[in-house]
């Protein structure tokens, strides 16, 4: 008998007018000891499934019919109060955001002991011990001194061990894991799973692994069920459904997510969005988006069959034959290298020397200077015109600074920021304003970055009205031809932000920037709010642009994959510090940093072959603080190699190939002699 | 904390100081001035001169103003023409009266007001929400005056439940042993904050409640009553602690209308005819006093948001 068994789960949620039948008949089961992964799109029902589990849906939702079996008895038919018992007893949750997840005012100590002192009936005291115990066994440094900090003062990985010691502290069968590392950093990402797995082996618990990340699924789960709009379109072990995809949906996803190796020109894009829950279409829910759909598709829902390698999919016509696969262009490597190597090499952005520090304030009520934060130190990089730059590391190594100095946001504390030669801050006001047309930015976070008071057509229109550019009339046209180089049509004009899905907006965003026709445009995290099948379509038009604009992008992302694909030249930051350029190429098939190398290893990709047999080289511990950076490679405190040279001298930037330069005394390979007329970086 | 504690006191100094400079030259600017007030529209110039010269009066106003914060740090409001008594002496008597009214209507507010709106909270947009929240609007734009005569005419003159008048005598002991002619008083005045403390409560519970760490507390197996009271009521309470600080002003301001409805033998009544009978003095000493009320009462609001709030106490 399975630890789990979820059989034809209806979960509703009610709205103003209507339902969303946001879980639409899902069977899942989970066996003892077994790591099922969950994955989908937002939307598609999946943090639904796990809340119908806890029976801790919305004040709105409610389980309208199936069944939640946990060691054969029925979770939806028991009590509140008894079902209380088994939350956080049984059953233990993470959440995706650790910042936001624990309670601000409650030390940590007292939030992991009071599920103890519930669930197990103990003391305080006894409580407390068991806190200091679980939080050890989770890696908490010194436990028994940070049971009485309060949430604020860790870290967010810090935090997200806290909650997964509050998790476990009483031995759950089964821990329910939503999206447990979406917002982290994937050094800490690395931490936290490799932490999971091991727990998970350690109390022998079953766990649910909620996520939209193919790659995080395919290294640890042991099955995949994948959902879409509310259903599970197919279900098998990793190996199976990496190896033999049957249902479009799941090949079309695998196929929009960009690859580490580079060797994708151009992605897989899902057509059209979901579709809407509180009206689902009759026949297949993934029949309009689908390039197989017919109308068989369209008129009748297709059931969820089980093959003999216990391999489930809803679909009539399933792509496990060749022709029925997705084209996907590749990229010729050879090609790739030789035009970046052979281009026009005009500097259009050059930064010597740059710095920006901030001060930190003191005191009561004299401020006092108490310290610089060194966001960015000493950085030197050069931008071709009709590249693209990728800036690479984790939260806080100054790669959003480096953006906003290079539109001008930003004033450099010491260095100059040269656009086509000249330096962007030795401008007065007026000269610097027209200037700033040719540099723009593009934001990460589609819902705020729009009005939402503005039309579309005002939003687009705005910078060049601020410019004075053209007529009214001239200014209207501009704006429908902007929209349909982004894909939208001419009646966005008259329409709102709050209108659009996240992956329009952020056309509309993509669509402002290019008003002013400027050469170069910052995207800082482009993609990074939006689902993986929205995801690609933005990529590949950032990429078409590109071509027809002839644009100079940099493009900031924590995510290696994304920048692999757009980049042709990927900078690695750590802590200030650029420790490391190179082509696609040379920063991931031949690293020469030891951070480039482990930041490597840490991400996760949708590969389970790969991804169970790498050896992982996990960073430990967490970044240094940039106000007291450490002294000489900045990595060295979380260094494998470091020495006590590494402490006293900075290493300088050397070269390893023609366009490859990495700062480090024991590079993992070796270097070379410069090639003269190729001492570009 | 500490740091915390001297920047805010001294910031309340710096509050004071202007509070009393500003009050010390509105009242100059008054016209007549205190040596008509005290000696009549008939005096003779010579005889206000006279006045002016021996109460130190004709000294320019910046020297005026040393002497008397000098002699208010020594704890000497100033004396009474009108009253022949010391300000301080007569502030002795009243204030403690209306601290009482105005102290237990607060109290009795909050009282009501915190788990009502737990209540509204949790019961969002049902139909006791929406009665709690009628009332509390019907509540929240009636000026206390009015409150007030509704209520004497509603609980005295027709229902004779309650006397229409406050307790009358002098002392501390007069007030507290009456609490039958305390009652009507005090309700007018703990309805009126009533109102803007339970919307408050109501919408810092649903903000508090929508939180992720309420969902981890759920998932936890925490029962509804711990949640409620261990985890969320003391976030919620974090913008709570700021208003009633922010709101003291406005309730010493209805309590000064309401003791006058009620006939209220406290401060408020006394300044209302303090300012009728231009009575300088003690004008400025009651308005000083309040102001040292106030500052205070928003520095004690403070410590609480940060006794409550781990984040103001650590930064």
């Amino acid at each position: 008998m399975p630890l789990l068994e979820i059989d034809d789960l209806y979960t509703n949620i009610r709205l103003k007018q209507g339902e969303v039948k946001a879980v639409g008949g899902v069977s899942i089961s989970i066996n003892a000891g077994e790591t099922v992964g969950l994955v989908g799109e937002s939307g598609c029902g999946k943090t639904m499934t796990g809340m119908s589990i806890m029976r801790l849906l919305p004040a709105s939702g409610y389980i309208a019919s199936g069944k939640v079996k946990l060691d054969g008895r029925d979770l939806v038919a028991i009590s509140e109060e008894e079902m209380r018992a088994v939350r956080g007893n049984d059953i233990g949750m993470i959440f995706q955001d650790p910042m936001t997840s624990l309670n601000p005012c409650l030390t940590i100590g007292s939030q992991i002991a009071e599920a103890v002192a519930l669930h197990r009936k103990v003391k305080k005291a006894k409580a407390m011990e068991r806190a200091i115990e679980v939080l050890n066994l989770v890696g908490m440094p010194k436990p028994q001194e940070r049971i009485n900090d309060y949430p604020h003062q860790l870290s967010g990985g810090l935090r997200q061990r806290v909650m997964i010691a509050m998790a476990l502290s009483c031995e759950p069968k089964l821990l329910i894991a939503d999206e447990p590392t979406t917002a982290l950093d994937v050094t800490i990402q690395a931490q936290i799973l490799e932490l999971l797995d091991s727990l998970k082996d350690q109390l022998g618990m079953a766990m649910l692994l909620i996520t939209h990340d193919m790659g995080v699924i395919a290294g640890r789960a042991d099955r995949v069920v994948v959902m879409y709009a509310g259903k599970v379109v197919e279900q098998a072990s990793t190996e199976e459904i990496f190896a033999s995809t049957n249902h479009p949906y799941t090949e079309a996803l695998l196929a929009s997510i960009p690859k580490m190796d580079g060797s994708v020109a151009r992605l897989y894009s899902i057509p059209g969005i979901p579709p809407d829950l509180s009206n689902p279409p009759t026949g297949c829910r993934f029949a309009d988006r689908c390039r197989l759909a017919s109308d068989q598709c369209r008129d009748n829902e297709p059931p969820l069959v089980t093959n003999d390698q216990n391999h489930s999919f809803a679909c009539f016509h399933p792509v496990g034959i060749e022709a029925n696969h997705v084209k996907i262009t590749l990229k010729v490597e050879a090609e790739e290298i030789q035009r970046i190597e052979h281009a026009d090499r005009k500097p259009l952005m050059v930064l010597e020397h740059v710095s920006k520090e901030f001060d930190i304030t003191k005191g009561a009520i004299l401020q006092r200077k108490a310290g610089t934060l060194k966001a960015v130190s000493d950085l030197s990089l050069t931008i071709y015109d009709g590249e693209t730059i990728g800036i690479v590391g984790e939260s806080g190594c100054g790669k959003s600074t480096t953006g906003s100095m290079m539109v001008a946001l930003e004033k450099p504390t010491s260095g100059k920021v040269l656009f086509n030669g000249e330096d962007l801050f030795g401008h007065k006001p007026k000269e610097l304003r027209l200037i700033r047309s040719n540099l723009q930015l593009m934001f990460q976070d589609p819902y705020a970055s729009l009005d939402p008071r503005m039309s579309v057509g005002t939003i687009i229109r705005e910078p060049l009205d601020i410019n004075k550019i053209g007529t009214s009339q001239e200014r209207e046209k501009k704006v429908i031809s902007l929209l349909s180089e982004v894909g939208l049509s001419s009646r966005a004009v008259e329409r709102y932000p709050h209108e659009f899905s996240g992956g329009q907006r952020q056309r509309i965003g993509l669509a402002r920037a290019l008003a002013l026709n400027p050469k170069l445009i910052v995207a800082d995290e482009p993609v990074s709010a939006l689902d993986v099948s929205i995801r690609s379509q933005v990529l590949n038009l950032m990429k078409d642009l590109q071509r027809t604009h002839g644009l100079t992008y940099v493009v900031i992302s924590h995510d290696l994959s994304v920048v692999r694909f757009l980049a042709d030249r990927i900078g690695v930051m750590y802590l200030g510090k650029l420790v490391e350029i190179g082509t696609g190429y040379d920063i991931y098939e031949n690293p020469a940093h030891p951070y480039t190398a482990a930041l490597l290893s840490a991400v996760p990709e949708p590969e389970p072959e790969r991804e169970k047999t790498k050896v992982r080289k996990i960073i430990k511990g967490e970044l240094p603080s940039a106000i007291n950076p450490p002294s000489g490679c900045r990595f060295r405190t979380r260094c494998e190699r470091a020495t006590d040279l590494c402490a006293k001298e900075e290493p300088p930037m050397t070269s390893f190939g023609a366009l490859h330069q990495a700062a480090c005394h024991f590079p993992l390979i070796s270097k070379v002699e410069i090639r003269t007329g190729a001492a570009a970086f | 904390m500490i740091a915390f504690l001297v920047k805010r006191v001294g910031q309340s100094v710096i509050v004071l100081i202007g509070v009393s400079i500003i009050a010390f030259i509105l009242e100059h600017l008054l016209p007549g001035g205190p040596a008509k007030a005290i000696l009549g529209g008939r005096a003779s110039p010579f005889q206000i001169a006279a006045f002016n010269h021996a109460n130190g009066l004709d000294k320019p106003i910046w020297e005026q103003y040393f002497v008397y914060t000098g002699n208010l740090l020594h704890g000497n409001l100033g004396r009474s023409y009108k009253l022949n008594q010391t300000v301080n002496s007569v502030l002795a008597t009243d204030l403690p009266k209306s601290i009482i009214l105005v102290g237990s209507a607060l109290i009795l507010s909050l009282i009501i007001a915190i788990p009502v709106g737990i209540f509204q909270a949790v019961r969002r947009n049902g139909i006791y929400d929406y009665a709690a929240t009628s009332v509390s609007f019907l509540l929240y734009s009636m000026p206390s005056f009015w409150l007030g005569i509704i209520l004497i005419l509603a609980f005295a003159v027709n229902l004779h439940i309650f006397p229409s008048e406050a307790p009358q005598g002098q002392t501390i002991g007069a007030i507290i042993t009456n609490p039958r002619a305390m009652f009507l008083p005090v309700i007018t005045l703990t309805l009126v904050s009533y109102a803007s403390f339970t919307r408050y409560m109501r919408s810092s519970a649903i903000e508090a409640l929508a939180q992720d760490w309420i969902r981890t507390a759920k998932a936890k197996g925490l029962s509804q009553r711990v949640i409620l009271f261990k985890h969320m009521l003391r976030n919620a309470l974090i913008p709570i602690a700021t208003l009633v600080g922010l709101s003291l002003p406005s309730l010493i301001t209805a309590g000064v209308v309401t003791e006058s409805v009620f006939n209220f033998p406290g401060t408020g009544f006394r300044f209302i005819n303090a300012a009728n009978t231009e009575d300088y003095p003690l004008l400025l000493g009651i308005i000083i006093v309040i102001g040292v009320m106030t500052v205070v009462g928003n520095l004690l609001a403070d410590i609480t948001y940060a006794v409550l709030d781990p984040r103001v106490r650590y930064r």
